[in-house]
């Protein structure tokens, strides 16, 4: 099978293409065309495939990630959308959870309301409302309906959203409505809230309907464009899209629902990084993407994602109830800014000096201190090696700016500064991986940390080593992580449905067949996507709470015939997963279960990459210079004799000793003084980490200690 | 115990244990863990807890504190947690001095000692390092019942032993082991047992969490680095702060007069409220002197646990806004050193035991309205005009007979913020100290034997100014059962003040079966007033003011605020001076415009929107509240 995986991140297009039987695999990387990211998408699988001596045509799959959506939401750049919502409530969008993003501020914007994705004006109101029990206590006034449908046609607007409440339990009002919406002004993008998200908690669903209203006309252009593009090209499949529920949905579904393409983009990364992760024969991995802005963590236990609380799911400032893979991503990154505050602390990020000016070794006209700036003071970084030698570092711009900012402030030497602005912007990925792992219950001693992204495996041996992940694995290609994830990722699709349901009094026949309905509408998508039968899975997931609680936990739910033994499993996973979230459990409550879920996955052919030349233990042939770098040792900064290697000459088998610099066109990784690692037969660089190679690295661990 | 000899706002000065220097990373890394903790405990506690007003309002405050109670860090979560925790840890070392020992979890709602007032639960847990008592991890949240007379609010509560049960440094736990006798008095003597259980354990869980993290820095860094490092924290907010205060010109500012409705007894006879900031060098002084006599009900303000905290959150926000100052200052003790505050022993602020003092919210949220109103002319672009500065919080309740237990619904009201300079203000949002999360009608309606009939944008317009004020909400809530009806507020009579030219802000209204034949006005507060099944309740919160002269906005803005109904076509004329030559397209007549600016200008004082919407609500009858009338056989007005 020939495929690829083509990633479009804010600066630059990833690709990958991989021919399964005859075992090519190439990598490709141009920038991103922000006017219409479709050109650099095609030009990009143009020259993929003409580099591996093939045309578009033969390809089998085209996989594609893209934050389309995402960038849509955050610069507030979407449809005009016209809202029907039931009378007497017509700002729930306006008033949200009437809760401010901060707690001290006067002067902050409710961003709900700054930036409103209905804009007041084009919510419009009818007379209805249905009850908790789905009984009518307003009928619908359908000729109000339709007065207001012409409005919102004759004001202008793109998209319509139909958002009433308790529409999850009886949505006859909304179907109605949706009707007269077709009728009345067929040309509008309609989101309707029982069909895009039947789920309890208005204001979050109306939010994620208008959301998806919002993109909806945008996405739909971009992806038809896409569409006729790979057409013109001669590709025969259609293109397949990455959702934030980590897996791929046709283009069709993702033009039904937009919504679930919002925040895909760091769920690419996590799924190639659990793959890369499996190949070099590890299931549980922390996942570690560090680019020029942020990082992004992930975690997977026996090469399973979590998912992220219902709390946490927002795309920018907007709550979106949508699945969405527990990723977190922090203000760290190679433009972080290093500076000391007026108050005398030493600070490291948010701030990024992005791509312009960047760093101020970039010599694009930045000044400040950036981690960059730091690595390449501390001889990680080597100047004439950055992008395959594509671009240029300079030095002394990189210790002008550390010698004039942070050290001056701090009376350090440049490189005592330098290793405090690193060591600073490790802890900030230490605790989130801390945050992600120990304080959830997972114990990263039984989990290898993959380091993917430019500046990933710069700083994964020192987080191991404050973590306590006894391996690090850096991939062959790291710094094109999530366009790898795509080839890994199967097809995926997830339904939910409000249930209300207790463990103790369950109508067992009532939730076996709110099951079998979802399950049908999953089995009925991925036949329509055109996946054999055979390599269908279908799952189930109940929402459980303790009765009284307000918020769920995901729970793995038993296929087959709902009875007593479905809830006893039910129950004793609840009480675990429960536990193992907030650290207590309450046999004896009893325990609610607000909605059900399926998910239907296709399973797609599984990715694997062709092995390296197999060598020796010794990498000489690899080396490229002996120079020096910083490093602590023993507690100390020191000046240490440094090997440097070239990745693309490293052998199946080479082993490397610390302190070692490993250079390839997109990414560094460093091997600390006391560390040592192994290239596997695929190419990953596996490094060890091991309790005596702690106290011999020692390194800032042990200095903060002291 | 005797009380009266417990020496209210002694704070315990600077802290005496030896430090050690601590090299600035080190110091970055301990930073960012004590905040994590303290939102790690938080999360614990509003996740896994079972009250919507903690799950969902977040009226919780978790952080980790030292022996003597200062503050290393607090959660994100209500202000008005933050800051109190010293107190109440102050407050139980009082009673238990030295015999606090590992494995003790303590209880504590004395609104005398400490406590912000007694619904607010604290549970602490002792830290021991090496047998040494480094400190607390403590949390407090509002549990629904404290067995005072009335469920859930008691406003006039006859003294303080009538608004709850008392919890004076108990031990919950000594030495690891449940204490039954006190787990049962605790948990017998409230109205919601099963819900004040599960939110006490969630309380436990989040303390135990945070007193284990803790440790593990201290494990790992020593002891001696992580204190060191949590007192160079105080000193670096403390530093912040007082820079702040020093470009302020020295000097006394306001005072500002306030009127609070009343006492929840005494109808008609408003609370006077009297705030002065008085500024010298970098230090800040609040001064209530001038305020209201206590009064005989449980409308007076614990002096330590919500005064002192009410100040500290007014100084701060203004001067180091979260959103212009460009640096975290983290919330810890420092924050607290540079601010004094001074109410005289027998104020509403600074009451004499045993009067009651159940509901303070609004009166502090006044006096951080009051601060902000007095800094106006010194830092125009820091302040705000009037805000809503109270809230109605209600309890709605019945007793179930099929679990044999109360149902108790506890909700906040939401209000609106005043105009600020450069933009409009916030609408329908909680407003300064207040800051939970409503609960989902979806929710509601699930869950209780109530209906949410109507949940917007109240209908009156926003308060005119350069940058207008916000808007409250307009709620219906209906009783599908019997039940009662408690409710501690404000704002009905004395509306939000502009500033620089604003319009005054709406009051808040409360009504009982709105536009029926049983239409009745409520005051703010009542206690236990009985709804039959089918009655229901109106509120229609403040809009606050605005702030600036409403002449100096953009004719083009205000077609804008006409076509999203913030405004009307009729105040767009009377308060902007805007006129629109076609009021179907809202075409603005730039000459008739001209004229009619130019004619307010000339003959205009001070307006007020509660002036021009006198004794005229816009009805709002939405289709909803008549089914739900006439399933209930309520007659039509």
């Amino acid at each position: 099978m020939k495929r690829v995986g083509v990633d479009v991140g804010g600066t630059f297009t990833d690709l990958i293409y991989v021919d399964d039987e005859a075992g090519v695999i190439r990598v490709h990387k141009l920038p991103t065309t922000p006017g219409d990211p479709s050109q650099g998408t095609i030009q990009g699988i143009e020259e993929v495939t003409s580099g591996a001596g093939e045309s578009p045509s033969a390809l089998d799959q085209v996989f594609h990630g893209t934050t389309i959506a995402t960038n849509i939401v955050i610069e507030h750049s979407g449809a005009t959308v016209g809202m029907i919502t039931t009378e007497g409530y017509r700002d729930i969008l306006h008033i949200a959870r009437h809760k401010k993003p901060l707690n001290f501020s006067n002067y902050q914007d409710l961003p709900w309301q700054r930036y409103p994705v209905v804009r007041r004006r084009y919510r419009l109101t009818v007379p209805e409302r249905v009850t908790k029990d789905g009984s009518v206590l307003v009928p619908l006034d359908e000729e109000a309906a339709r007065e207001q449908v012409r409005k919102l046609k004759e004001a202008g607007v793109d998209a319509v959203a139909v958002c009433f409440l308790f529409s999850f339990v009886n949505d006859a009002h909304e179907a109605r409505v949706a009707e007269i919406v077709r009728e009345e002004f067929p040309e509008a993008f309609l989101s309707v809230s029982s069909e895009v998200l039947p789920q309890y908690r208005e204001y979050e669903r109306f939010s994620t309907v208008c959301l998806n209203a919002y993109i909806g006309p945008k996405v739909a252009t971009y992806v038809s464009r896409l569409q006729d593009e790979l057409t013109r090209l001669g590709v025969r499949t259609g293109v397949h899209l990455m959702t934030s529920a980590s897996g791929v949905a046709t283009a069709q579904a993702a033009v039904d629902r937009p919504v679930n393409l919002l925040m895909s983009g760091p769920v690419a990364g996590v799924v190639g990084g659990i793959w890369a992760g499996k190949h070099a024969g590890y299931g549980n991995v922390i996942t570690l993407d560090v680019g020029g802005t942020s990082a992004d963590i992930g975690l997977a236990q026996e090469g399973r994602l979590r998912m992220k609380h219902l709390l946490d799911t927002k795309v920018g400032p907007y709550q979106a109830m949508i699945p969405m893979v527990d990723v977190d991503t922090i203000g760290a990154g190679g433009g972080s800014i290093a500076y000391v505050d007026q108050g005398g602390i030493f600070r490291v990020g948010p701030r990024s000096a992005g791509a312009v000016p960047g760093p101020a070794a970039y010599n694009r006209g930045g000044t400040e201190a950036t981690a960059t700036d730091a690595l390449v003071n501390l001889g990680w970084l080597s100047p004439e090696a950055f992008l395959g030698g594509g671009m240029e570092l300079d030095a002394g711009l990189a210790r002008k700016a550390f010698a004039e900012g942070p050290a001056a402030a701090l009376g350090m030497s440049v490189e005592e500064a330098s290793m405090g602005a690193a060591q600073i912007l490790t802890h900030s990925m230490v605790q989130s991986i801390e945050e992600n792992s120990v304080r959830k219950g997972y114990d990263p001693r039984d989990f290898a940390l993959v380091a993917e992204g430019g500046a990933g495996p710069l700083f994964a041996a020192q987080i191991a080593l404050e973590v306590g992940t006894p391996t690090v694995i850096v991939p062959p290609y790291p710094g094109i992580a999530a366009a790898m994830g795509l080839l890994a990722t199967d097809m995926v699709y997830e339904y939910v449905a409000t249930t209300y349901q207790r463990l103790s009094k369950l109508d067992a026949s009532a939730l076996q067949r709110r099951f079998e309905e979802l399950e049908e509408l999953a089995v009925r998508q991925l036949a329509d996507d055109g996946i054999d039968p055979e390599n269908v899975v279908v799952q189930r997931i109940a929402d459980c709470r303790y009765l009284g609680q307000g918020y769920e936990l995901r729970v793995d739910a038993p296929s087959g015939q709902i009875g007593p033994q479905w809830a006893e499993k039910v129950r004793a996973d609840f009480h675990d997963i429960h536990e193992r979230e907030y650290s207590r459990r309450f046999e004896d409550s009893d325990i609610e279960i607000p909605n059900v879920r399926v998910r239907g996955i296709g399973l797609m052919p599984p990715l694997r990459t062709p092995e390296i030349e197999h060598g020796d233990e010794s990498p000489d042939a690899a080396l490229r210079h002996e120079g020096s770098a910083w490093f602590r040792v023993a507690g100390e900064l020191r000046d240490v004799p440094t090997r440097y290697y070239e990745r693309a000459a490293l052998k199946a088998g080479n082993r490397l000793v610390g302190p070692a610099i490993v250079t390839q066109y997109d990414s560094t990784t460093v091997i600390p003084p006391g560390l040592a690692a192994h290239v596997d037969r695929f190419g990953n660089i596996v490094i060890a980490i091991s309790a005596d190679s702690a106290e011999m690295a020692s390194g800032a661990t042990e200095e903060i200690a002291a | 115990m005797s009380v009266t000899e417990y020496e209210v706002g002694r704070q315990p000065g600077l802290p005496t244990r030896k430090r050690v220097e601590v090299d600035p990373i080190t110091l970055r890394v301990l930073g960012g863990a004590f905040h994590a903790i303290a939102k790690e405990m938080a999360g614990v506690l509003f996740r896994m807890s079972y009250s919507s007003i903690i799950r969902e309002s977040e009226d919780l405050g978790a952080g980790i504190f030292d022996a003597e109670g200062r503050e290393l860090c607090e959660s994100d979560s209500t202000p008005m947690h933050i800051g109190s925790l010293p107190w109440y840890i102050r407050g139980f070392l009082h009673r238990l001095g030295d015999e606090i020992e590992p494995g003790d979890v303590i209880v504590h709602n004395h609104p005398y000692l400490g406590a912000s007032h007694s619904p607010d639960v604290a549970v602490a847990v002792p830290i021991f390092s090496g047998g040494e008592l480094l400190g607390f991890a403590a949390v407090t949240a509002h549990v629904l019942d404290v067995g005072g007379s009335f469920p859930g609010i008691n406003a006039d509560a006859f003294d303080v032993y009538a608004e709850a049960k008392l919890y004076n440094g108990l031990r919950w736990y000594r030495r690891g082991e449940l204490n039954v006798d006190v787990d049962r008095m605790i948990f017998d003597n409230v109205r919601t047992e099963t819900m004040n259980r599960g939110d006490m354990n969630a309380m436990l869980a989040a303390c135990q969490l945070g007193c284990e993290r803790f440790l593990r820095l201290v494990e790992r860094y020593g002891v001696e680095v992580v204190m060191s490092a949590a007192y160079d924290w105080m000193d670096y907010s403390e530093r912040m702060l007082r820079a702040e205060i020093a470009k302020i010109p020295d000097g006394t500012y306001g005072p500002v007069v306030g009127w609070l409705d009343d006492d929840a007894r005494n109808r008609g006879v408003q609370l006077r409220v009297e705030t002065r900031v008085i500024v010298e060098g970098d230090e800040v002084t609040i001064d209530l002197t001038g305020s209201n006599p206590e009064v005989p009900t449980g409308y007076n303000v614990p002096f330590e646990g919500s005064l002192l905290v009410s100040c500290y959150y007014a100084i701060r926000t203004i001067l180091l806004d979260e959103t212009t100052f460009p640096e975290h200052v983290p919330q810890n003790d420092g924050v607290f050193r540079p601010v004094k505050v001074i109410a005289p022993k027998g104020t509403i602020f600074n009451p004499t035991f045993p009067r009651a003092c159940f509901s303070r919210f609004c009166q502090t949220q006044r006096v951080v309205d009051n601060t902000i109103l007095a800094l106006a002319e010194a830092l125009p672009d820091k302040v705000t005009a009037g805000n809503s500065a109270g809230i109605h919080f209600c309890a709605y309740a019945g007793f179930d007979e099929s679990i044999g237990e109360y149902w108790l619904y506890l909700e906040v009201n939401e209000g609106s913020y005043g105009g600020r300079q450069g933009k409009d203000a916030m609408d329908s949002v909680d407003n300064l100290m207040a800051n939970t999360r409503n609960n989902p009608i979806e929710e509601l309606d699930q869950r209780f034997p109530m209906r949410c009939d109507q949940y917007e944008l109240r209908p009156e317009p926003a308060a005119p100014g350069k940058w207008r004020g916000g808007v409250g909400i307009i709620r219906r809530n209906r009783f599908l059962v019997d039940g009662t009806y408690s409710c501690e507020g404000d704002r009905q009579t004395d509306p939000p003040k502009a500033i620089f030219g604003g319009w005054d802000g709406l009051v808040a209204s409360c009504r009982k079966n709105p536009d029926t034949a049983e239409e009745e006005y409520l005051p703010a507060k009542v206690t236990g007033i009985p709804f039959r099944a089918g009655e229901f309740i109106e509120f229609r919160e403040p809009n606050a003011a605005g702030y600036g002269d409403p002449l100096e906005r953009d004719p083009a803005q205000v077609r804008e605020d006409v076509l999203d109904d913030f405004t009307t076509i009729e105040l767009a004329r009377d308060a902007y001076g805007v006129v629109f030559a076609d009021e179907r397209t809202l075409e603005i007549d730039p000459a008739a415009t001209e004229a009619k600016r130019a004619e307010l200008l000339a003959g205009r004082d001070g307006r007020s929107l509660t002036e021009y919407f006198r004794d005229r609500l816009i009805p709002s009858n939405a289709p909803v509240s008549i089914a739900g009338n006439r399933e209930f056989g309520i007659e039509p007005a």
